[in-house]
């Protein structure tokens, strides 16, 4: 089986975040692999070694990027593709499914996975777009993946504890449920194999896609805490119908 | 539970890719590859850069790099001629002052009194001149694996034959998870230890095979802030140390304020892990020192951006462990080469890297890498500026055991006396021999707990908040990295003697005091907190904590620092 | 403009976040002059429009075919694809659930346009609708604008708009319109099979509109059932801070934190909670937060909407007891 890992490097989970332009400041923070895709990976890692062939992990932006692509390849991926980009960060989620769709068109592979959403943007349409723009059957939140032949059973997650087994035919995109797995380590000999592994590098520019931005960010702003809080007084019986008056009322949540 | 174990060799295992490791490996590199372009060795042994091996417990290289710093580049112009061009510098010491704190005011030493001189120094962040170093060692072939540390030492004869590296995927008590890979045997004809401050193994492979020296190693804890100022408070370049205020005359610390570029700020202070009353609060004295006038004019409407924090090795020459056996090499802050006077170690951690490179590079060559070729690396370092310039100041921390004044007339006679001043050597008692019990401490301070201190959220900060901006993040579900080896000792012997300093000397809040069920004290530890700084494992009263090194990975982000 | 929501159903039940993103579509369209549809999409299914057709809106689509009486991408993608085509809508709204993360997007390029998603409210900038989604796992905020022309698709979030502000029609009931569309089964390529429920091996606190927290202040793990009757009269789902969850008295994936679960449900009741910056950036993306604690000085006061300096032990009960009051 070929299975594409579609894998995106963001800030670091405890980064400080600072503001610049429609964006945060990229100087002085750490990058790391986002989680949501180790699961996709972990996943794309098992299939292989119970059907074989292989695993490629693919990412997109600027030349940082390449050292996620590395520890992919340190865990059990067989090779990479870097699509080179500094401006990743600004693309909108059409656009960047757009330049994956294209990079991924000649590889024909069996499965691509993807994790269900990124840590930073959090668009979560990555996997559905690429399966829509290569014409794929595709299906998202999925929990267990059961290959037999040329179709897949796969077991998806529905919301309040509901759960759907579907089959698919492959080739197909999926997008892989977080938790699902335990990642692997990537261990002293994978990470000495994977320097010797090929990362194919190209230019977003190469892959001669035009995409006009479908949406644009206005404003990206630290949400800043504008009420005052309210205290409320009286006795612990008042206190409480006031707060659930103010609950259903006035903040409207319940 | 007994493992198979995956077994690995090199030629070369250097445990700690920090500023000694990581010189050791490109010096070494540097060397084999003019040795190979030369034709190699006629009959001798085939040498090649990829079976070097460093291991870096960090998540990657410099995550745990911690410093002021100010950096004497010429270790670095050695290994890296053109680093002037290519190394992360920040900006040049541009004035270099001392000064004496009162809690109100502050006095400028007429005359910077020389070991405070730093003119063709450099302020840098440690973090990043390591990070870049990682970079050109991963170019020169060196296998440089981040997320793996060495947990125990393969003995061998009269030495050492390699590292243990630690079992990932353990749960806390101590079973096997679905992903368990258990640690590597990393076998290797030399093994450098380069841990840093305090080493884990370092500190058993002194105590297994007596290498200690004359004097025992004694510590201080530096606690450090990054800023982000508003413009205008401060040069880049500016550089003080100040003295006096918030510590008291009977201990030996000081602070630092060093203006890097960008309006960012590094401020921190130390203090030297020997002070008597056993609930002086580390962390509480740097939040206070930052309320001087002085400081409050540089950090007002600025920002916290990072916090940690490190002990840093005091004892200098005399304290220096024998750093050489059968296969092995201890250099860096584990090999106590700092200077304690200039508050610099970073120069004499990449110099000691240096020449372990040369020793272990004949070695190889020779095919024989037992004490008495590895000997050659003491020698070398007699023979450096190494020598000179710790020699100078081998009874300088020393000196300071009786207080402030009796220290700065000791230092200053050996000042004119090349070192000797009036006793030499001058011996010392570890540093937590100094704790006076709670009992002998001034009537009256004794009995009351110190209020714990809070922060007033913008200029001060509580631990926790502090810790929080260390990054510091470890898997949750692991064994404890912290093994007290007695937790009755703390809820019985501890909580009358001593008064449980951990809880007060640990600058992350990771011992804290609860109460049990039946409401007696119990110590809860929060391993997840800690910033690897060893100041447990150093100043713990009864020594019975062993700091042992977590699931790769995990430990503070000091990223800029 | 027209802007049409699309609502859900599943196995003979309303998905009700639809009625919420109704109720945004009728807030857009009263900025804008805007007139709006629902629509209704499956296989014997008509019963539905009777209670959208009840709603101040100006019309109920319904489509209905044999292929669509499961749920599947191909199935409502194509069907829409159709529906948008003859409708022409400007603006297409959907709830943000699994099946509309599961299709819609590829609806929307399938027209060669980018989807706003997960958007957790809207705003008028001058004749532009501003939507409004959270970046970061709510740490950052941000305005986004469609580029280019209609049709636009939007979804919004959970709990972003409340349901029972939904209008009733003025004066009678909305005309309920059928569009016929076409599918072939060879235009299905997944197959739905079983639907079952599990009780749920984890937790997904992400997904919890409300979310009951405690942290040091319940002392001890009996006193915990009194915060659980509390989260059931609230509808809320159970979660801690760090400590009780070290303490075993929770389990971890309950965890609020910076080494736990970084949540933005629209009520986070914080009870017996310092606030320690570790707990807060897990939760401060929270619409509305309220903090019982009976430190005046507890930073968690800092981020808190409502605040009850008090003694939870006793603010507990008297919030349940208020709560079951209220349902009356």
């Amino acid at each position: 089986m070929k299975i594409i890992v579609c894998i995106k490097q963001v800030p670091a989970k405890d980064a400080p975040l600072s503001i610049a332009g429609n964006w945060i400041k990229e100087s002085d923070i750490g990058f790391e692999m986002n989680e949501p895709d180790s699961y996709a990976l972990e996943e794309a890692l098992r299939l292989k070694e119970k059907h074989g062939g292989e695993v490629v992990a693919i990412s997109m932006g600027p030349e940082r990027v390449k050292q996620t692509i590395k520890e992919a390849l340190a865990k059990g991926a067989d090779r990479g593709i870097h699509i080179s980009d500094d401006q990743f960060a600004q693309l909108d989620p059409l656009s960047s499914a757009r330049m994956l769709a294209e990079a991924l068109r000649k590889e024909n592979a069996d499965l691509i996975l993807t994790g269900l959403q990124s840590d930073d943007h959090g668009f979560g349409q990555t996997g559905v777009l690429v399966a829509s723009l290569l014409d794929l059957p595709h299906a998202t939140i999925i929990m267990q993946i059961e290959v037999q032949e040329k179709n897949m059973r796969l077991k998806r997650e529905l919301e309040a504890g509901w759960f759907q087994h579907i089959e698919c035919p492959l080739p197909a995109v999926l997008s892989i449920q977080s938790g699902i797995n335990k990642v692997r380590y990537a261990t002293l000999k994978g990470i000495m194999a994977a320097k010797k592994k090929e990362i194919a590098s190209i230019t977003r520019e190469s892959l001669g896609v035009r995409s006009e931005p479908t949406q644009k960010i206005e404003n990206f702003y630290v949400p800043t805490k504008t009420k005052k809080t309210e205290f409320l007084t009286g006795t612990p019986a008042e206190m409480a119908t006031k707060l659930v008056e103010k609950l259903k009322f006035d903040a409207r949540v319940i | 539970m007994t493992v198979q174990r995956e077994q690995l060799e090199a030629d070369v295992l250097i445990v700690g890719a920090g500023p000694a490791g990581l010189s050791c490996a490109l010096h070494l590199a540097n060397l084999i590859k003019k040795h190979n372009e030369a034709g190699g060795a006629a009959g001798g042994p085939a040498l090649s850069t990829e079976n070097i091996y460093v291991l870096e417990k960090g998540r990657e290289v410099g995550a745990h790099q911690l410093s002021g710093a100010i950096m004497n580049p010429k270790a670095l112009a050695e290994l890296v001629p053109d680093y002037k061009t290519s190394a992360p510098l920040d900006t040049s010491v541009t004035d270099d002052a001392a000064l004496f704190f009162t809690k109100n005011s502050s006095i400028c030493f007429p005359l910077t009194p020389p070991p405070f001189k730093n003119k063709g120094n450099y302020v840098v962040s440690l973090n990043k001149i390591v990070k870049w170093m990682g970079g050109l060692v991963e170019a020169a072939g060196v296998n440089l694996f981040t997320q793996f540390g060495g947990a125990s030492l393969i003995y061998e004869g009269e030495g050492i034959a390699g590292v243990i590296t630690e079992d990932k995927g353990v749960d806390k008590n101590g079973k096997p998870k679905a992903n368990f890979t258990p640690g590597y045997e990393l076998r290797a004809k030399v093994t450098v230890l380069a841990e840093g401050t305090r080493g884990s193994l370092t500190k058993q492979l002194v105590e297994k095979k007596n290498l200690a020296n004359i004097n025992p190693q004694t510590y201080g804890l530096g606690i450090k802030e990054l800023w982000d100022v508003q413009p205008g408070r401060i040069q880049p370049g500016f550089v003080a140390h100040t003295l006096g205020w918030p510590i008291s005359t009977d201990m030996y610390g000081g602070g630092w304020i060093y203006g890097l570029s960008n309006n960012r700020v590094s401020i921190g202070l130390v203090v030297a892990l020997e002070y008597s009353d056993p609930r002086f609060d580390p962390h509480a004295a740097f939040q206070q020192w930052k309320t001087h006038p002085f400081l409050k004019k540089i950090l007002d409407g600025g920002k916290l951006v990072r916090y940690g924090a490190k002990s840093l090795p005091y004892g200098g020459w005399y304290a220096m462990p024998r750093n050489y056996l059968d296969g092995g090499l201890i250099i860096g802050d584990s090999g106590s080469f700092l200077d304690s006077q200039r508050l610099k170690g970073i120069h004499l951690a990449m110099k000691s890297g240096m020449l372990a490179a040369e020793t272990i590079f004949d070695a190889l060559k020779a095919g024989d890498t037992s004490a008495k070729t590895l000997n050659a690396f003491p020698k070398k370092v007699e023979q450096s500026y190494i020598k000179n310039e710790l020699w100078q100041v081998r009874n300088f921390h020393q000196s300071f055991q009786h207080g402030l004044l009796t220290g700065l007339f000791q230092t200053g006679l050996q000042f004119i006396s090349g070192g000797r001043g009036l006793i030499d050597p001058m011996r010392n008692h570890e540093g937590y021999q100094a704790y006076k019990k709670l009992d002998r401490l001034a009537a009256g301070a004794a009995r009351t707990e110190p209020e714990r201190f809070k922060g007033d959220g913008k200029l001060t900060f509580d631990r926790l908040t502090d810790v929080y901006h260390s990054g510091t993040r470890h898997e949750e579900d692991q064994p404890c990295h912290l093994i007290v080896r007695d937790l009755n000792v703390c809820a019985t012997k501890c909580v009358v003697e001593y008064g449980n300093p951990c809880q007060y000397f640990c600058p992350a809040a990771v011992y804290e005091m609860a109460k049990d069920s039946n409401g007696r004290p119990k110590l809860k530890i929060n391993a997840a907190n800690c910033v690897h700084c060893k100041t447990c494992d150093i100043a713990d009263p009864y020594q019975i904590i062993d700091w042992v090194v977590p699931e790769g990975g995990g430990g503070p982000n000091y990223e800029g620092m | 403009m027209k802007i049409l929501v699309i609502t859900e159903q599943r196995q003979g039940k309303w998905n009700n976040t639809s009625f919420e993103t109704l109720v945004a579509a009728q807030q857009i369209a009263a900025d804008t002059s805007s007139a709006v549809g629902a629509l209704v999409i499956g296989k014997g299914v008509a019963n539905f429009t009777e209670d959208l057709a009840g709603k101040s809106i100006a019309e109920v689509l319904l489509v209905e075919h044999d292929l669509l009486e499961s749920y599947t991408p191909d199935g409502y993608s194509l069907a829409l694809l159709q529906v948008i085509a003859s409708s022409k809508p400007d603006l297409v709204l959907f709830p943000h659930t699994y099946q509309v993360r599961d299709f819609a997007p590829k609806l929307a390029a399938m027209m060669g346009k980018g989807m706003i998603a997960d958007c957790v409210g809207f705003h008028k900038e001058g004749d532009k609708v501003v939507f409004v989604r959270q970046m970061f796992q709510g740490k950052t905020v941000a305005d986004v604008t469609f580029q280019g022309p209609s049709p636009w698709f939007a979804s919004f979030q959970s709990g972003a708009f409340r349901a029972d502000l939904l209008k009733a029609h003025p004066s009678g009931k909305a005309p309920v319109n059928k569009i016929a569309v076409e599918l072939k089964p060879e235009q299905i390529r997944t197959k739905p099979l079983d639907l079952f429920k599990e009780a749920k091996s984890s937790v997904d606190l992400t997904q919890a509109p409300v979310i009951v927290s405690i942290g040091r202040g319940i002392k001890a793990p009996e006193n915990i059932p009194q915060a659980e009757a509390l989260a059931k009269a609230i509808g809320g789902e159970m979660a801690a801070s760090r400590p009780i969850c070290d303490e075993g008295w929770l389990p971890m994936e309950r965890q609020i934190g910076s080494s736990g679960q970084t949540v933005a449900p629209k009520l986070y009741l914080a009870l017996g909670i310092s606030g320690a910056i570790q707990h807060v950036v897990g939760m401060k993306g929270a619409r509305t937060i309220v903090a019982i604690n009976k430190d005046q000085n507890a930073p968690i006061f800092e981020i808190a909407d409502y605040g009850i300096v008090g003694d939870i032990f006793e603010i507990m009960p008297a919030l349940t007891a208020a709560l079951e009051k209220a349902k009356t």
